[in-house]
Order: C-alpha cells, then sequence, then structure tokens
C-alpha cells in the first residue's frame, strides 16, 4: 500500500538514437492510496509500457518513480514489492494451485501458517479452494488467470496491484463477478488497484479514476464522469462513450456561439481569444434531445435511420453536410424525417487544435 | 480417393518400417550364426536355414586372453564419457542458452543471434578440420588417449547442440514467466532456478537426447585421440573388424550399442507423449 508518484516520466526503447522514439512521452501524475484507477487507450499506445515502468520491469529513460515520496527507481522490481497481472495467465506449470498462490509469499519468507491463511482467504474469493492440490497446468485458461490474479492479491502489503488487460480470457459473466470481487478487495484491503483496458466500459464500472493514453501521451486523467461530460480532447470525446461524441467542424461566429451549417448554436464557453476562427463543437449524443419547447440552438435535421438498442434508441441524421446522433428514451415516438433537436449549450465542448477551451 | 490414399499411406508405412528394421533383423539373424551360414549362401530363417548359436553374443564378454573381444570395459568407457560430457555440456548449454535468450549482449557489430550462431556454427564445419587442433591441444595438456581429454572434446562437440536447442526453447517460454517470478520476489537466480528451469524440462530433455546421441554414436574423435589406454565402444567394435570379419560378434556388438539409445528414445516419447511438452502460457 502505498501512494505512487510518477514524476516527467518518459520511455523509449531506442534511446541513443539521434532520433528517439518515445513510446512514452514525459508526464506525471500521482497515484493515490487505495484508489482504483483505470489506463484507457487503443493498443500500442504506451500503457503496458507505463505499468512495467512502475513494475520496475522497464527503467525509464527519464524521470524518476516515487513509492509513498521515497525514489524507487533505480530499484529492482523484485524489491518494490509490487504485483502485476499480464493479459495471459502466467502460472508455474510444475506446481499444484497452492504452491502458485503460495509462492509471492514463500519468496518473501512469510510463516507457514500465514501463508495458509492468505492463500486460503484468496482461494475462497476467487473460487479456487476446490483446486488448491491439483497441478496449475490442468486448470483452465480463465481459471489459470484466477491464479495470476490470486497471485497478485495474496500479498496485503503490495504498493500496488497492476493488472494488465488481466480479464481478456474470462468469459463475460465471471469477468462482471471478478470486477465487483477486485472492487471489494479494493475496498476491504485498501490496495491500489491500476488496471490497464482497453474497454472503455470496463474502466469506467471499474475505476473511480481513469487515465486515457493515445499514442505515448496521457491525455486526460479524472473520473468517468469527467471524462464523459468534459472530454479534455476530441480523441477523448471519440474514445470514450458508445457512440463517440458527435464533433463538427465550424467557425465561431461570435463571443459565445458557433455556426453549424447556418444554424447559431450557443455555448457556454468564451470565444474571444481565438487564434483562429477555426473550432469543434462536439457534444454528446445523450445530451441532444427532441426539442419541445426551448427556442433556441435547435437544428433541423434528416433522420436518416432509428435504431432500436433495447434500453434507447439512437437516432442518425444529417445536418447539413454532417452526421448527428442523438440517444432517446424507448418510448420517445420519432414524427417525421424532418425533426427538430435542441443541443443544450451547457453541454457544449468547443474545441481549438482538437484540444478543449 | 478415400481408398487409395489409405492404401498409399499403408503402402509406404510399409515400405519405411522394412528400411527402417530389416537391418536390425539382419544384424539380429547374423549375430546368432556361425561362420557356415554367414559364409556359405544366403540364410534367413533360424532352425530352418540355420542352426542358430550364441557363439556371437558369448565372445563379447569373453577376456581377449580366452580369445574372447570383451566389450565391457568400452561399453561403460563409453558411457561414462557420454554421460558426462553430455551434463556438462547441458549445464553451461543451458546457462548460455538463457543468457541468450533473456539478454541483450552487443560487441561492436556482434549481436546476440550472432553469438548463437556461432556455437551452431561449430557443427557446420566438418569436424575433420578440428581434427588436428584437437590432437595438438590434447598433447599440449597431456589428456590424449584419456577419459578426460575425450570429455573436453565431446563437451566442444555437444554444448552447440545443447545451446541450439535451449535458445530455441527459451525463447518459446514466455517473458512474462521469469517477469512475473521478479514480481513475485524472486531474484534473477532464483527466477531462473525455481520457476523457469521447471518449466523446461521438456527441452532439457530433447538437448538430453541429442546430446547422448551425438556423444555416444560418435566414432572419429574417439578414433584419433585414444591409442592403447582407453577406447570408446565405436572404436572398438570397428576394431572387430580384422583378416576374417566375424560378422556373428560384430552384429552382436552392433546391437549392444544401439540398445541404449533404443531405450532413451522409448523413455523420451513416452514423456513427449504425455503432451508435457506445451508451454506455460495459455
Amino acid at each position: 500500500m502505498a501512494k505512487i508518484d510518477l514524476s516527467n516520466v518518459s520511455h523509449s526503447y531506442n534511446p541513443n538514437d539521434p532520433n528517439p522514439v518515445f513510446a512514452l512521452n514525459p508526464f506525471s501524475m500521482t497515484w493515490e492510496n487505495g484508489n482504483r484507477y483505470a489506463i484507457l487507450g487503443p493498443s500500442g499506445c504506451g500503457k503496458t509500457t507505463m505499468l512495467n515502468i512502475v513494475s520496475g520491469l522497464v527503467r525509464p529513460s527519464a524521470g524518476r518513480i516515487l513509492f509513498d515520496d521515497k525514489d524507487v527507481t533505480d530499484l529492482k522490481t523484485e524489491d518494490r514489492n509490487i504485483a502485476q497481472v499480464f493479459q495471459f495467465p502466467v502460472i508455474y506449470n510444475t506446481m499444484t494451485v497452492y504452491e502458485n498462490l503460495a509462492f509471492p509469499l514463500k519468496c518473501r519468507d512469510f510463516s507457514k501458517s500465514k501463508i495458509d491463511e492468505r492463500v486460503n482467504s484468496v482461494a475462497e474469493t476467487l473460487n479456487l479452494k476446490s483446486f488448491l492440490n491439483s497441478p496449475a497446468r490442468k486448470l483452465t485458461a480463465d481459471q489459470k488467470q484466477l491464479i495470476s490474479l490470486g497471485r497478485g492479491l495474496v500479498r496485503e502489503d503490495v504498493a500496488a496491484v497492476l493488472m494488465d488487460e488481466p480479464l481478456t480470457v474470462i468469459d463475460p459473466d465471471l469477468k462482471f463477478r471478478l470486477r465487483r470481487n477486485l472492487k471489494e478487495i479494493n475496498e476491504q484491503y485498501k490496495t491500489t488497484l491500476v488496471y490497464v483496458t482497453h474497454d472503455q466500459n470496463e474502466a469506467m464500472t471499474f475505476a473511480d479514476n481513469i487515465i486515457v493514453m493515445s499514442e505515448g501521451e496521457v491525455v486526460q486523467t479524472g473520473s468517468p464522469k469527467e471524462l464523459f461530460e468534459r472530454p479534455n480532447t476530441t480523441f477523448v470525446g471519440y474514445f470514450i462513450g458508445s457512440p463517440a461524441m458527435n464533433l463538427f467542424e465550424s467557425e465561431a461566429s461570435s463571443n459565445d456561439s458557433v455556426k453549424i451549417n447556418n444554424t447559431l448554436i450557443k455555448t457556454h464557453t468564451n470565444l474571444s481569444n481565438l487564434k483562429t476562427k477555426k473550432i469543434k463543437l462536439g457534444i454528446r449524443s445523450e445530451f441532444i434531445k427532441i426539442a419541445q419547447n426551448q427556442n433556441e440552438n435547435l437544428v433541423d435535421v434528416n433522420v436518416e435511420k432509428v435504431e432500436d438498442l433495447g434500453n434507447y434508441k439512437l437516432i442518425t441524421a444529417k445536418l447539413g453536410d454532417f452526421t448527428i446522433k442523438s440517444k432517446v428514451t424507448r418510448e420517445t415516438e420519432i414524427p417525421s424525417s424532418k425533426v427538430k433537436l435542441h443541443i443544450p449549450a451547457d453541454r457544449c465542448c468547443v474545441y481549438e487544435d482538437n484540444k478543449l477551451i | 480417393m478415400n481408398k487409395l490414399y489409405i492404401f498409399l499411406k499403408y503402402f509406404f508405412i510399409v515400405v519405411w518400417t522394412v528400411f527402417v528394421v530389416a537391418p536390425f533383423l539382419w544384424a539380429l539373424t547374423t549375430s546368432f550364426k556361425d561362420f557356415q551360414s554367414v559364409n556359405g549362401g544366403v540364410t534367413y530363417i533360424p532352425w530352418v536355414d540355420f542352426e542358430p548359436n550364441l557363439e556371437g553374443w558369448k565372445v563379447l564378454i569373453k577376456s581377449p586372453a580366452k580369445g574372447g573381444v570383451d566389450i565391457i570395459e568400452p561399453y561403460f568407457n563409453s558411457m561414462f564419457v557420454t554421460c558426462t560430457a553430455s551434463l556438462i555440456s547441458i549445464i553451461l548449454g543451458t546457462l548460455s542458452a538463457y543468457a541468450l535468450s533473456r539478454y541483450t549482449f552487443k560487441a561492436g557489430f556482434v549481436k546476440n543471434n550472432d553469438i548463437t550462431f556461432f556455437f551452431i556454427s561449430q557443427r557446420i564445419m566438418p569436424p575433420i578440420v578440428l581434427s588436428i587442433p584437437f590432437f595438438l591441444f590434447l598433447s599440449s595438456i597431456n589428456l590424449l588417449d584419456s577419459l578426460t581429454g575425450l570429455i573436453v572434446v565431446y563437451i566442444v562437440l555437444l554444448m552447440p547442440i545443447a545451446v541450439w536447442i535451449m535458445v530455441d526453447f527459451f525463447n518459446k517460454v514466455p517473458r512474462e514467466i521469469d517477469e512475473t517470478a521478479l514480481i513475485d520476489g524472486c531474484n534473477p537466480y532464483q527466477a531462473f532456478l525455481k520457476v523457469v528451469l521447471p518449466n523446461s524440462i521438456p527441452g532439457l530433455i530433447v538437448a538430453g537426447m541429442f546430446c547422448i546421441i551425438f556423444g555416444w554414436i560418435d566414432f572419429f574423435f574417439a578414433f584419433i585421440l585414444t591409442f592403447t589406454e582407453v577406447q570408446l565402444l565405436p572404436v572398438k567394435i570397428v576394431a572387430l573388424n580384422s583378416s576374417v570379419t566375424p560378422w556373428w560378434s560384430l552384429s552382436a556388438s552392433a546391437l549392444v550399442s544401439v540398445a541404449p539409445l533404443i531405450i532413451v528414445a522409448f523413455i523420451v516419447e513416452r514423456y513427449l507423449s504425455k503432451g508435457n511438452l506445451s508451454g506455460a502460457i495459455k
């Protein structure tokens, strides 16, 4: 259990090259003790590199890592007391399930009774009790992944448990239960959990803080709500949420309004200090509704299709050359192909150079 | 179509079996023949074509003083040299293979793959190229005609095989295994000994098998590096071939010399077919 500080950390796999390619651009970040973090981003954006830097498998090209304000940048993995679970189950084939779970404690010379107590408690949580004495290699893939997870959780005093897409191989039903278990473990033991994933739903349901990454860059850190309502960049808006945020390329036409397809849309953003007039207007489809009796921020659209997605309806419509998507409740009647939609001003995000103003 | 396939399949299996088994049958029948039945024309079936006797086998354990050939001492010499050299090669080879698989080495333009290739290249060269250097080397350290000298030479010959097989094997053992062990609190040595090595037993067995085979069957170096003091089995068997070749004892000793390899093959086959070769991941 520790507070983890990453200060000005960056990493390149070819640091001696005159033009090093950075897998991870310089960033600083603090992971508070006992919180749940999710690192979210598309494949190859540096998520795993970040985890490996924290666990010490990779030494960063620059920057320091601090556990509870103690510099551990030069400390070896085995001395950092950290747990890491990989995407695919890693088990010690030649050992039984019990020996697998006990291994991290054994390596650190815990007493036999302590090992026994911890292994049993973890096995209980993960439903592995009945397999404790069978050889680990005889188990199925998801049971093996449970062992990997169990080895991560068996030490109570770890600085953090780092998980690199640990539930990929686990079937959906169990996945859901495990995520809840992990949350419970976090609440019970106040273990810092860091969870890497490319699945936004997983990140949103699991973590109270999400770190969004793209191409080696930390784009935004925040709660699920913040990421959803105020994406820092158009990338976050696009990446988070299903469907992606509606983005319209347009121009600022006054201090607080933009023009889309000849309609003036009011926003709550001050647009007087723009360098260029070119901006992007972003709005979540969840906030766009069919106009009732509002009298501004209304747009006329041609409905192209309406998809009934069970708990909501998704309207895809044309607004001039733009496509606009709106999520409405199931009960909403869509009167005809010509509809007036309301874009709430307080929900509008304006981006200049793809960054939120 | 299907019938033709089955016919061809079994046809080739039969042809191949004959090809493989016939020499053994030939050696087996010959080992029970006497001078008359070998030289008197073609004979195949015992008790019908010829009267079997155990003379060919008996000479093998008789001392030379009593007119025998005594292969027991060369047999144990061969075993000792092969096993010792294989064991040392496997230990050294495994350690270097692990290093080559997990760590990055660089000396000028020489990198990991070049080092691995250097090991393998020792086996590309015809062994005869090494005969004079080995002879001079062993004579300079007074190990000519000794078991120790042979062991040294065999290590040089067998270690590349061990390195080659084990590098390939370790490359297939996922790095995450080592990394997990480090995270679980092992130092790199413990990670190797407690986690990676137990997971590599199938590779060790295969490498060991190859070392034993190549060590056991070597005739060339055993022939040029020994004279009177020690003799290995292949040299002894070839030496049986005198002016009047005793085909019966030659066959018997050939069979005896193949026997350990057959046993090794059976054990390994048993082990491999149990599916123990599958990796640690997934």
